[in-house]
């Protein structure tokens, strides 16, 4: 629906036939020229029938830039505008807690909306946002006041992350109508959750206005738990009558998002669970849940330590020796969980003096009275105990057991007929469950249960004869869980494998979280509040610190959800406030009788139409302006829409420009010094020789007077080899032996002072990298004049062309490196071939970067720059021969000619 | 009429007659260069040739000395003798002050440019130079050129049939887009004068290739009645067989009266048309 702010002004449209007239009959205006000889133009008969009127779309161009700027004038307005109907003020409430988050900007555009028709109407406007402020004082209701002058304080206002206060807001109201007698209309920008008292209030309205978004649900994150191996979430939602699917996404401290769970929602459903299976490691990270696309803070979960920490308390029936290695009751216990927990130790009262999640008991028997009773209501508060048996439990059982134990039993050994027992299949229902039962763990004395009929459900594990190994008992909101074998590897080697350490942290996970700091609590300041968008921004400034104690207060402007701790402790002491779990199960409310209804999805914002029909006109005259230039013959405007075909042709061109290594132009090898390397025909192979020799020649460039341009891939064959003082080979396992003339070419590339490097890539720590890679070396190097080799010698100038060099690594190391043996003078005792396997072109290749591609093997900083030193070795020793070995001369030399 | 405002401008054209006067001496200059060879005639009784006698020639032309040294009888033949007087004229209407964006002068400054041109040349030769304008006196001796560069801006007028001794010369720059009828009548009082005469057709590029297009009101420079154009570029080829059939009338008018008619154009170099003129000019 379009009005027009300036109606009148459309009596200008009236104007426009006349316009039209006026341009029809006028033609353009001519351009004036003088010209001498005018007289022979004069009475030149035209043969050419010219527009001398104006051509029709022209006019047609003209006449609709007439009437957009008449329509423009007149500020059409497209949107809702039609106002609240009634007498008196009008009175905007807005409903501003948690559940109005999430499309608050579609409010505000309603609630503007009601603004501007109200300006329309001269009409006074006031306001009422029925959440508690940010500084925790009461709905309070603004104006009457015009409607320009609120919409300030309108823009101001956020969403909270806490429930609106609909009785404040009651009351509210019922002050300002005490004020201000007299009838009033309202409009109620409503979230739908049940106000009832607001509702009964607004019932005194002259027409009240209700805006609903009815197609969006209002959700919550209304719960998390952690269970041992997965972490469990609960949705609520107001029912919605279309089935779906709503995401969680799982968030670490600096935002990363590690999971996503998708949670299916039936239609009218108002739960939905699920949980996200995570490895413990990972799930710690977590720090908050979040529902996608939901931005408000009901939809937030923060995940303090409670779903993290779990400090286990460690009890040895014998102190001393407790630790021994390897036979130490509490060795293997403490070897499996110290990377994942804190461990304590101490007497029972220490350990139980502070929070606690896990305690373990190794074959220690519980003295009955002050210590078990301690015990038993600490397990009642939601303890896991985890006991081992061992020969003193069996003697003096007590009554902080889940059986009744009977007996102790060998198996194997002398003294009995039976075997040692392995594991059976974990049941279902234990928390063990999924984890592999490997064959090699064998069970060799137990303590055996009572039998009794519910022994079977509280067997967490058992034997392939189907004895108890763990069971388990639930106490209270707190478990007991016994092992029936000791803690040590004298009873079973249960102890030396690693299901024991999964055991163990399925158990610490299967406990209930600690939170808070590590002595007794004081005072929780707010560390960090969640806006109403569920984002995280500085606490508030009314936000007062928790209480000391065990319960958390609801979320409110005093307490708004978000982080809580100590100032300055690090995040293992901070508390988390949830505004989701505090809430009721979201319920929509019945609209009252009498409202007109609205949603607030389908109002689209209020557009001016004004500027844009200007513009419009605006444009379109610039068109008139280009074409009655054109007519006029003063713009000589050539519309070349065709493409040259040239500029297709170097487009192409540039696309398949030649890719980096491929062969050089001619002669173009022979200005610059450059290392090649072989191309192998494997595209991977050849890119790792590319990057190596770039990684090599950039080194040698920097660390010494020679100055290589980039490498190239040469055929042997084919390229011209001459101009290349060392080839670099890498021997791909599928190597086919040589062609003629390629043999022929390297035989002469090696006899006039050529180096090949061939790298098998598989010597040293590198074996078995490139299986093959030896004989295909053999049958590459097949017909090649290969002098006899030699390990590279100690005194070889290879280790010290300029380096001092005892080892010659590459990406691997180890292997031995081959040369030709010193006995050939042909070549100046220069070998025309170095044969190893260490993968150097690994160590050195980089890219485009300047990283390295590939991690040395076994590693280290070192490793690579002996590699890199070998290569500027290699290189120097190419290029210059033996003149290292003859500079080892020089001081005799001198020596002689001093004399 | 002359108007002041044009009275004015041929004033401010004279202002820069020196430069004029060199640029004439340098198109002179490249002319002479084109005529290299040719001999000049002179004043006074110098000698020009011996030629064997013929019948027919008076006894007193024979040269006794030279016919003494051979068999033959010569006849002595002296350089022409008699200077002619050369009438110069250029058209100053208002029509001439106009160039268009294709010329880099007007048809005025190009006109006084061939006109001193011709003038060093025919001072150089030794003739004599006059202007075409009742009451103008004769120039004669190379020095005269900045002297008759100083007289040449003056009210426009046609050319003075009375100013024309007996048998001189007389060249005519000018656009000569008058009607027909008024030239020929212009000519004939002028031919009646002098038997031959030069009509050089001084035109703007434009004019002969009308480059406009599009919508135009043409506004004539000698207060005609402005021409209104729709579309200019259709009517360019009828415009230009208009413009060939004036030209040809032209050249029909001078061919009646035995004179000699060349055309220039603006943005072509002058020395062309001057050196047709000069051959045009010379004895035969």
């Amino acid at each position: 629906m379009i009005t027009f702010a300036a109606p009148w002004l459309l009596v200008g449209l009236l104007a426009l036939p006349v316009l039209y007239w006026l341009l029809r009959i006028t033609p353009p205006e001519p351009r004036p020229q003088s010209f001498p000889p005018v007289a022979l133009l004069r009475d030149l008969p035209v043969t050419e029938e010219t527009p001398a009127r104006t051509p029709w779309w022209v006019l047609l161009l003209r006449l609709l830039a007439a009437a957009l700027v008449i329509l423009g004038l007149a500020r059409p307005t497209l949107g809702p505008q039609g106002g609240v109907e009634g007498e008196g003020p009008l009175l905007v409430v807005v409903d501003d807690g948690w559940a109005s988050g999430a499309d608050w900007g579609a409010r505000m555009a309603a609630a503007e909306a009601a603004l501007e028709a109200a300006a329309r109407q001269d009409r006074p406007v006031a306001l009422l946002a029925t959440a508690p402020g940010e500084g925790g004082n009461p709905p309070r209701v603004i104006g009457p006041m015009p409607a320009p002058d609120l919409r300030a304080r309108l823009s101001a206002l956020r969403p909270k992350p806490w429930p609106t206060d609909p009785e404040g807001a009651a009351r509210a109201l019922a002050d300002w109508r005490a004020a201000h007698p007299g009838p009033f209309a309202a409009l109620h920008v409503s979230d739908g959750l049940p106000a009832p008292a607001l509702a009964a209030a607004l019932r005194g309205a002259s027409a009240l206005t209700l805006l609903r978004a009815e197609d969006r649900p209002r959700r919550i994150l209304a719960e998390a738990r952690a269970e041992p191996d997965r972490l469990r979430v609960l949705l609520r939602q107001t029912p919605q009558p279309a089935a779906g699917e709503v995401a969680v996404l799982a968030r670490t401290a600096d935002g990363r998002a590690l999971g996503r769970i998708l949670l299916p929602l039936p239609a009218g459903a108002t739960e939905a669970a699920g949980a996200l299976t995570l490895p413990i490691e990972l799930r710690n990270q977590i720090v908050r849940l979040e529902i996608e696309n939901e931005a408000q803070a009901a939809a937030v979960l923060l995940l303090d330590e409670r779903f993290r920490r779990r400090p286990v308390g460690l009890l040895p029936g014998a102190e001393e020796g407790a630790d021994a290695p390897l036979i130490g009751e509490l060795f293997y216990i403490s070897r499996a969980l110290e990377p994942y927990v804190e461990l304590r130790r101490g007497s029972v009262e220490t350990l139980l003096s502070r929070p606690l999640s896990v305690l373990v008991l190794a074959d220690r028997p519980v003295a009955p009275g002050r210590e078990e009773q301690a015990l038993a209501a600490w397990v009642e508060q939601g303890g896991m105990l985890i006991r081992f048996a061992g020969s003193r439990l069996a003697e003096r059982p007590d009554g902080l057991l889940p059986v009744r134990l009977r007996a102790e039993r060998a198996l194997g050994g002398g003294l009995t007929w039976e075997q040692p027992q392995p594991l059976a299949p974990f049941p279902e229902h234990s928390p063990f469950a999924g984890l592999p039962t490997p064959a090699e763990v064998l069970i060799e004395r137990q303590v055996l249960a009572e039998p009794s009929p519910r022994l079977s459900e509280r067997i967490w594990a058992r034997l392939a004869d189907g004895t108890p190994l763990v069971t388990a008992e639930a106490r209270g909101r707190g478990r007991i869980v016994l092992f029936h074998v000791t803690a040590t590897a004298d009873w079973s080697s249960l102890p030396l494998s690693g299901l024991f350490v999964q055991m163990l942290r399925r158990l610490v996970a299967l406990s209930a979280g600690v939170a808070g700091g590590p002595e007794g609590e004081g005072p929780l300041a707010p560390l960090e509040s969640l806006d109403g968008f569920g984002r995280a921004t500085p606490p508030f400034p009314a936000a007062a610190a928790l209480p000391p104690g065990e319960g958390l207060p609801a979320p409110s402007p005093r307490h708004p959800p978000g982080w809580y701790g100590p100032p300055g402790a690090d995040a293992a002491f901070r508390r988390a406030l949830n505004l989701g779990p505090a809430l009721p199960p979201p319920v929509l409310a019945e609209p009252p009788a009498g409202a007109r209804l609205g949603r607030i999805e389908t109002l689209p914002r209020e557009a001016d139409l004004g500027p844009w029909l200007l513009a419009a006109a605006l444009i379109l005259l610039a068109v008139d302006l280009l074409i009655a230039l054109r007519l006029r013959g003063l713009l000589p405007l050539r519309l070349r829409l065709r493409p040259r075909p040239a500029a297709w042709g170097l487009a192409l061109l540039l696309a398949a420009a030649p890719a980096a290594g491929q062969p050089l132009p001619e002669g173009a090898a022979a200005n610059h010094t450059r290392l090649a390397y072989v191309i192998t025909g494997d595209p991977a192979l050849d890119e790792l020789q590319r990057a190596g020799l770039i990684g090599l020649s950039d080194f040698v460039n920097r660390r010494t007077a020679v100055t290589l341009a980039e490498p190239v891939g040469v055929v042997p064959g084919e390229s011209d080899l001459s101009f290349y003082p060392l080839l670099y080979w890498a021997v791909p396992p599928d190597a086919q032996p040589l062609s003629p003339a390629a043999i022929a070419a390297l035989n002469d590339f090696m006899r006039h002072g050529g180096i090949i490097l061939f790298d098998t890539r598989s010597e040293g720590s590198g074996e078995g990298f490139a299986p093959g890679a030896r004989a295909a070396l053999r049958r590459v190097t097949q017909g090649l004049a290969i002098p006899p080799l030699a390990p590279v010698p100690e005194d070889h100038v290879l280790r010290r062309a300029f380096y001092l060099l005892s080892e010659l690594p590459g990406r691997f190391t180890g292997g031995q490196v081959w040369v030709a043996r010193d006995t050939d003078r042909a070549n100046d005792s220069v070998s025309p071939v170095v044969i190893g396997g260490h993968d150097w072109a690994g160590a050195w290749a980089v890219d485009a970067r300047g990283q390295h591609l590939h991690a040395a093997v076994p590693g280290g900083a070192r490793q690579r720059t002996l590699a890199y030193r070998f290569g500027t070795n290699l290189v120097i020793y190419a290029l210059t021969g033996n003149y290292k070995g003859d500079q080892v001369h020089v001081p005799a030399i001198l020596e002689r000619l001093g004399q | 009429m002359p108007s002041p405002a044009l009275a004015h401008r041929a004033e401010a054209a004279g202002a820069h007659l020196p430069p004029l006067v060199v640029e004439a001496e340098r198109v002179a200059a490249t002319v002479m260069g084109g005529v290299h060879g040719r001999r000049r005639a002179g004043q006074g009784d110098s000698f020009w040739q011996f030629r064997p006698y013929l019948p027919g020639d008076a006894a007193s032309r024979v040269d006794w000395r030279q016919s003494a040294k051979a068999d033959r009888l010569y006849v002595r033949e002296t350089e022409w003798e008699a200077a002619q007087t050369v009438l110069l004229w250029r058209d100053g209407g208002p029509r001439m002050g106009w160039r268009s964006h294709l010329s880099p002068v007007t048809k005025a400054e190009r006109a006084d440019l061939l006109l001193l041109a011709l003038a060093a040349l025919l001072l150089r030769g030794g003739e004599r130079v006059k202007l075409a304008r009742a009451g103008a006196r004769p120039f004669s001796g190379r020095r005269a050129l900045a002297a008759l560069a100083a007289a040449l801006p003056g009210p426009p007028a046609p050319p003075a049939a009375e100013a024309i001794p007996r048998h001189g010369r007389i060249v005519l720059f000018g656009d000569f887009l008058d009607p027909l009828e008024e030239t020929r009548a212009l000519l004939a009082a002028l031919s009646a004068r002098s038997p031959r005469g030069q009509i050089v057709q001084v035109m703007d590029p434009a004019e002969e290739t009308l480059p406009y297009a599009g919508r135009r009101r043409f506004e004539g420079l000698a207060g005609e009645a402005p021409m209104l154009l729709p579309r200019v570029e259709a009517v360019r080829g009828l415009y230009a067989e208009r413009l060939a059939a004036h030209r040809a009338g032209l050249r029909q008018l001078a061919g009646q009266l035995g004179w000699g008619f060349a055309t220039h154009r603006t943005d072509q170099p002058p020395a062309a048309v001057l050196l047709a003129l000069w051959q045009a000019l010379s004895p035969p």
